[in-house]
């Protein structure tokens, strides 16, 4: 499925544009002057591939496939430093995670492989379904998504975390805690669904 | 003036009398001067003080006045005094400041400053300006562009005529043809309306503005008040000042083919851009279609040592304007602008914003190549790889402005006076002045090429002994790089403003065009009075010539900074008095004392230096004479009083207006009356020089290399002569450098012509 | 409009800084009358703080020499210091200024002998030096101070310390009583020229000034390199003393950036570059990084450009840096990102210089005149009463700004003498 258009060439404006018109936080992304503000307050900025600023360029360049299978709309842990110090107010986190979004519309390999993308989707599972994150089953979809010998082998080797956690009451066993009138969260979700799928 | 009275008045404030003792300071003037009249003040300063002065020149007991008190520097407005001569003594800073109190060396020197301002007394007089014939108030602007018009416009609203004179046969220059103009009032955002023709229609229409089309100027005699102007037509006009405003010309784009210009017709640059966009619709040379695909690389030729090596400054804004405007007219269109440094200071940040948001790409990197298919590469910064951008519709090249410092298409072969100086503000091959380097220090770039008039015949031809051209600065553009003073030009009466001297928008030219004209008024109204201008304004006095003793040496006429001195058919030298702006240069310069000022003189000045007491050699006391730059050394000097440092108390120190006025035979004369040494102090000279009339540093240096044939013939050793370049802000370590030199002085000996 | 229309030709220039000074001298030297308004207690403003100029490395001290000098000798200047606007009625020719004026505790029969200083025995912060040192409670500002007038500072006041200040003077000349005062001035125009204040570094959280030890601002670095700055200009670093052998200069210190400046302040970036002459013009072994967005040496200033490019011990890196922290070693640490590498730095300095903008320091509300929404004066041809010269009226360098003055003179002369209007020419 191909929402944003695929550029041929380099600066081939037209995924640039779809990004500006259909990002959230897109259009003003083009007053990005590339100073690098966002990439070195990211407390993670080391571990993107690319960092906020880098990304923003190669959207102007036409880059899609590179911008949608990297890392850097993954790894966003939103602090919001970038948004606050970015100089033209470009709200960073926002369009980052809107770029995640339009790569698992996309259905790109990495949207479902990276790690965080794996973590995102157990978190959004436990939240959507329970109200809460319940840290068992956040911890155990995320670890299973890698497969069944992988999910054995991360859960023993954090096995002794987990226990401490259960003993100081961190983590609880048996039924995940709801929350009250998990129907008005479906409700609320269902709706912003509703929202989504009408504006994109 | 009749029979001379001196009236004499001496301050014991501020520690002088702590310092010395009163009574054989004045003692001085009324013993060995016979001074008529001599009074000491507790607070000369006072109203009551100066109202003692007053009221003795109202009496008519004292007619010229002397002061010994604080520093010429200070309370020039308390002691001022209409029409009456005063010479100062300085006992504050430079004696009571400065030296031991009580000590016999501090009252020595107290007693030689009154010695000194005395030694004035016989001859000083009050200037009598130069008021001959008419002065014209008629300012005449040449160049009918932007900068021009608006020059025009600012004069007549100050109720001036004006002249203007526009080499084309209609007014409005290039700006004429612009579609638009970048945005110059707030919110800053906004492209605002080209108004040339506006603005050039209220020129038209304005009956105090004459305008001359399709004329040029032939030739240009005279000075400031006094222009004679001869135009193109044979027409001769009379002019008080002049605005040069004849802009710029885009750089030649057939040097830029690196950047494509020539592989294909839709390579343009940016001048043809704005072309197109005034026509209402952009179309490709090559098939007449509406381009998709705009790329505008940047600093084409500027920035770029092999062309133009300074910033264009305008052509971001230029730029940023194109591609707003192509956006505007269709948002299919994609807009990219290829930079190094996106230059868009002060207020135009917004701008750059606007056009951030209406989506112009920036591509940060230079352009490598442009191919005939205008495939363009680009070494792409951000990116970090060389990036091909394809499909490209167009190319407009950000061609840099050229200075019309002369006309550019009019063959003329300088002559051996026509070669104008050109005084590099910024030596470009020179590294920076640094302590030294870790490793290897790194090897200086290229000199530029120095003198080097751009080829042309001069806009005005001067008729000036020191060429037709008006001075330019080693990029081309015309005076001033002076950062204080930006229109303090080397031909007095003669404002160039706009592109002509500096890359400028319109915005800033139409500023600049203001001050220009503020120059040009003060001028023409200072010299009606027979005042001087800039720096030393208000002086009256101007050289005289005495050409009985002139050796037609000519010296006076290459060395004055400001081109005021001509050479007659009988090859005598002719002064322009209104060109002057009193340095002396031209005093220093003779080699005969012909020259001299109502006020200001080689007399004077050696006067001064032998009006000092040498004492003998067994003294054990040597005598240092130093000539000292009045508008940085003493000054320097002055603030080293007011720290409480001190040093020597065997120095001497005479103001001199430039050490360009300092003549050689001050010097010698010096060492004739005995002194032991001599210091000339004067300000930075070389590259970045200070000096405000230009080279008086220069000059004194280039003299004194020339002093130790003097001393030689002497017989005396050429280390009692030093140039120290001092500048106004080493008040902190001048009074080590003396007691240095007199240290070094001492070592020497003193000088066998003592008691001679 | 002719000139008889006109109830006051005279012209009040408010500042005094080389903005002020120019209008006022340009406008009395074409033989208008003048009246120079300075809030502080002597004439220079700003450029009197700066060490050297650029590109040129000369003093402003000798340009300043020259233009005390002219006003000296002016008597169609009249100069009011310690004075501001408090309010302006009127229409042009006849603006009616209400200005006040703050006590300088001596009078204008001063003659600077210091007696007082030396009286003096407090010390208080070096306004001149932004606080980096101190000097006694009545002081010369500076050595270049015009006009030459001591200031007691008003913490003497109603203390011992102050009566012998005040008897200390041989002529009377302190006055521990002086109060505010305020009073009218008719004038024909009105220019602002009211200069600049440096962006106030505390707003900049995360680069950690008045934090983080050694971290300090351009006009602080200037008056370190000044002969008579605190450290009589040798540039040593605020905590210790040390020579600073590792420096960085970070531009845009809340210059185009839409929380804090949302213009570019035009002079930091040459401004930086002189900064890194006066370090290197000092010590041999000294690196030098100069952070950047874009380089802005508009126009000639290019050429300084180079030449700063050429020495192999000042590096440039494409960045705005995210945050300054205190290092292991106590001292400032710079982290960003290098756009053009991609590398995300964590580099230690011996000292940090932000180069911090500058801001108008018209108050909103005060002038009677049209302002942007960056607090500049608007500068108007001569068919207004009221102009703005210098870095009033937009973020101007030095030169910029006596170009702008002189100008404003022009309009100034204009409005004063009845600019004639379109229907007259036509």
């Amino acid at each position: 499925m191909n929402a944003a258009p695929t550029p041929t060439r380099k600066y081939d404006l037209s995924f640039a544009r779809y990004v500006y018109q259909n990002i959230d936080g897109g259009d003003r992304m083009a007053k990005c002057m590339q100073c690098g503000t966002c990439s070195g307050s990211c407390p993670l900025g080391d571990q993107m591939d690319y960092g906020p600023r880098k990304l923003f360029m190669m959207i102007r360049a036409g880059m899609k496939e590179a911008v949608l299978t990297s890392n850097t709309i993954w790894n966003c842990v939103s602090c919001y430093n970038c948004v606050v110090r970015c100089p033209r107010k470009v709200p960073v986190t926002y369009i980052l995670h809107d770029l995640a979004t339009l790569a698992v519309k996309e259905g790109y390999e990495q949207a479902k492989t990276a790690i965080n993308a794996r973590f995102a989707k157990a978190f959004w599972w436990s939240a959507a379904r329970w109200g809460r994150t319940d840290e068992r089953l956040v911890t155990a979809i995320y670890y299973f998504s890698f497969g069944l010998s992988q999910g054995m082998k991360m859960s023993l080797a954090n096995l002794k975390i987990a226990q401490a956690m259960v003993k100081t009451k961190r983590m609880h066993l048996g039924m995940p805690h709801k929350i009250k009138n998990g129907g008005d969260l479906k409700a609320i979700l269902a709706k912003a669904a509703e929202i989504q799928a009408r504006d994109h | 003036m009749s029979e001379r009275k001196t009236g004499v008045y001496l301050c014991s404030g501020c520690g002088i009398g702590e310092a010395v003792d009163m009574e054989k300071v004045a003692k001085v003037a009324t013993a060995e001067y016979k001074a008529p009249h001599c009074v000491t003040h507790g607070v000369l300063c006072g109203d009551e003080g100066v109202a003692a002065i007053k009221g003795d020149l109202e009496a008519g007991t004292v007619n010229q006045v002397v002061v010994g008190a604080c520093s010429p520097r200070v309370m020039a407005d308390r002691f001022a005094f209409d029409n009456v001569v005063v010479l100062r003594a300085n006992l504050r800073e430079m004696v009571a400041w400065s030296h031991p109190a009580g000590d016999e060396d501090t009252l020595a020197l107290a007693e030689d400053q009154i010695r000194m301002a005395m030694s004035q007394t016989t001859r000083v007089k009050m200037p009598e300006p130069f008021l001959e014939g008419e002065f014209s108030t008629r300012i005449m602007v040449v160049g009918g562009g932007f900068a021009g018009l608006s020059a025009a416009r600012e004069a007549a609203r100050a109720g001036h005529e004006v002249l203007l004179i526009e080499r084309s046969d209609k007014l409005g220059g290039q700006a004429l043809g612009w579609s638009k103009r970048m945005p110059h009032r707030p919110p800053y955002r906004d492209i605002a309306d080209n108004d040339t023709a506006a603005l050039a229609a209220a020129v038209q229409a304005d009956r105090a503005i004459s305008v001359r089309l399709g004329r040029t100027v032939a030739k240009t005699s005279g000075m400031p008040g006094k222009f004679v102007v001869e135009l193109s037509d044979g027409v001769t006009e009379t002019v008080g000042a002049i605005v040069l405003a004849t802009g710029w010309r885009p750089y030649d784009p057939t040097k830029l083919g690196h950047l494509g210009y020539g592989a294909s017709p839709d390579v343009v640059t940016n001048v043809q851009m704005e072309a197109l966009l005034a026509t209402g619709k952009v179309t490709r040379k090559s098939d007449g279609k509406a381009p998709k695909a705009v790329v505008f690389a940047q600093c084409a030729g500027s920035r770029d040592p092999d062309h133009l090596p300074y910033c264009s400054s305008v052509c971001c804004g230029t730029t940023l304007k194109q591609a707003i405007q192509l956006i505007e007219a269709d948002p299919e269109v994609m807009a990219y602008v290829v930079y190094e440094e996106m230059r868009t200071p002060g207020t135009a940040e917004e701008f750059y914003r606007v056009a951030q948001e209406k989506g112009v790409i920036f591509v940060k990197g230079k352009v490598k190549s442009v191919g005939g298919d205008l495939k363009v590469t680009v070494a792409d910064a951000l990116l970090g790889e060389d990036t091909e951008l394809e499909g490209v519709d167009m190319v407009v090249l950000a061609t840099g402005m050229v200075p019309n410092s002369t006309m550019h298409d009019v063959a003329y072969e300088n002559n051996e006076y026509a070669q104008v100086q050109v005084n590099d503000d910024i030596d470009h091959g020179s590294p920076i002045k640094v302590a030294g380097y870790k490793g290897e220090a790194p090897a200086a770039a290229a000199a530029q090429a120095k003198n080097c008039v751009p080829a042309g015949a001069p806009i005005l031809n001067l008729q000036y002994r020191q060429g037709p051209h008006i001075p330019m600065l080693a990029d081309g553009f015309n005076d001033s790089h002076y950062i204080c003073f930006p229109y303090e030009t080397r031909r007095t009466g003669i404002y160039a403003c706009g592109p002509v001297r500096r890359p400028m928008d319109m915005g800033e030219t139409a500023e600049d065009a203001a001050g220009a004209v503020m120059k040009a008024i003060q001028v023409v109204r200072s010299v009606a009075e027979g005042k001087a201008v800039h720096p030393r304004v208000g002086d009256l006095s101007f050289p005289r010539i005495n050409l009985n003793a002139c050796t037609k040496c000519k010296r006076c006429t290459v060395e004055c900074p400001f081109g005021a001195i001509d050479e007659n058919e009988k090859e005598y030298p002719e002064v322009n008095p209104t060109r002057c702006r009193r340095c002396g240069t031209c005093m220093g310069a003779c080699p005969v004392r012909t020259i001299s000022f109502d006020n200001y003189s080689v007399e004077m000045i050696s006067q001064m230096i032998k009006a000092v007491k040498v004492p003998d050699e067994f003294s054990g006391k040597p005598r240092i004479a130093i000539l000292a730059c009045e508008n940085d050394a003493y000054p320097a000097i002055d603030m080293a009083g007011l720290n409480r440092t001190n040093y020597s108390a065997h120095v001497r120190v005479v103001p001199v207006r430039c050490l360009g006025s300092v003549s050689l035979l001050n010097v010698s004369d010096a060492l004739s009356a005995g002194y032991d040494g001599v210091i000339l102090m004067g300000c930075k000279s070389g590259d970045d020089y200070q000096c405000h009339f230009v080279k008086g540093s220069a000059m004194a240096q280039e003299r004194m290399s020339k002093v130790g044939e003097t001393l030689k013939s002497m017989m005396l050793e050429t280390e009692r002569v030093a140039v120290m370049e001092i500048s106004i802000a080493e008040s902190h370590k001048i009074g080590t450098q003396i007691d240095q030199f007199v240290q070094v002085i001492e070592k020497i000996g003193f000088n066998p012509f003592k008691g001679f | 409009m002719t000139s008889e229309g006109l109830r006051s030709q005279t012209i009040l220039v408010v500042g005094g800084g080389i903005g002020g000074m120019t209008t006022a001298v340009e406008a009395a030297e074409a033989g208008y009358d003048v009246i120079l308004l300075e809030k502080s207690a002597t004439l220079g403003g700003r450029v009197a703080q700066l060490s050297r100029y650029f590109p040129k490395l000369c003093h402003p001290t000798c340009g300043l020499e020259i233009n005390f000098q002219r006003i000296k000798k002016n008597r169609r200047i009249k100069v009011m210091t310690m004075t501001s606007v408090a309010g302006v009625e009127g229409t042009r020719g006849d603006y009616s200024v209400t200005v006040t004026t703050t006590p300088r505790h001596v009078k204008a029969n001063c003659t600077a002998c210091g007696d007082c200083g030396r009286a003096a025995e407090s010390m208080v912060p070096s306004p001149f030096n932004y606080g980096m040192d101190t000097v006694k409670a009545a002081y010369l500002p500076h050595e270049m101070a015009f006009p030459q007038f001591y200031v007691v500072d008003p913490s003497v006041v109603g203390t011992p310390e102050g009566e012998k200040i005040a008897a200390a003077c041989k002529i009377g000349a302190v006055d521990l009583a002086a109060k505010p005062e305020t009073f009218q001035l008719t004038v024909g125009a009105i220019v602002w020229a009211t200069g600049w204040q440096p962006y106030d570094p505390a707003k900049i959280t995360t680069y950690g000034h008045g934090r983080v030890p050694n971290v300090i601002t351009n006009v602080e670095m200037e008056r370190l390199a000044a002969h008579d700055g605190p450290t009589h200009g040798k540039i040593l670093r605020p905590s210790d003393g040390k020579e600073p052998k590792k420096v960085a200069l970070i531009q845009c210190a809340g210059s185009r950036d839409n929380n804090h400046l949302a213009y570019c302040s035009r002079i930091c970036c040459l401004a930086s570059m002189k900064h890194a002459a006066y370090l290197r013009e000092q010590y041999a072994d000294a690196e030098v990084d100069i952070y950047y967005i874009d380089i802005r040496a508009h126009d000639k200033l290019e050429a300084f450009y180079r030449k700063i490019k050429a020495d192999p011990q000042v590096n440039w890196i494409k960045s705005k840096p995210s945050r300054i922290e205190v290092a292991e070693d106590g001292g400032p640490m710079v982290c960003g990102e290098n756009t053009l590498t991609r590398e995300i730095y964590a580099k230690s300095y011996d000292l940090v210089v932000l180069a911090t903008g500058m801001q108008s320091s018209v108050k909103a509300g005060a002038p009677a005149a049209e302002m942007d929404d960056y607090g500049f004066v608007v500068p108007h041809d001569g068919s207004a009463g009221i102009g703005s010269a210098g870095v009033a009226s937009g973020p101007l360098d030095v030169s910029m700004t006596v170009q702008s003055a002189t100008a404003a003179a022009l309009r100034a002369i204009q409005a004063v003498s009845g600019v004639r209007n379109a229907s007259e020419v036509s």
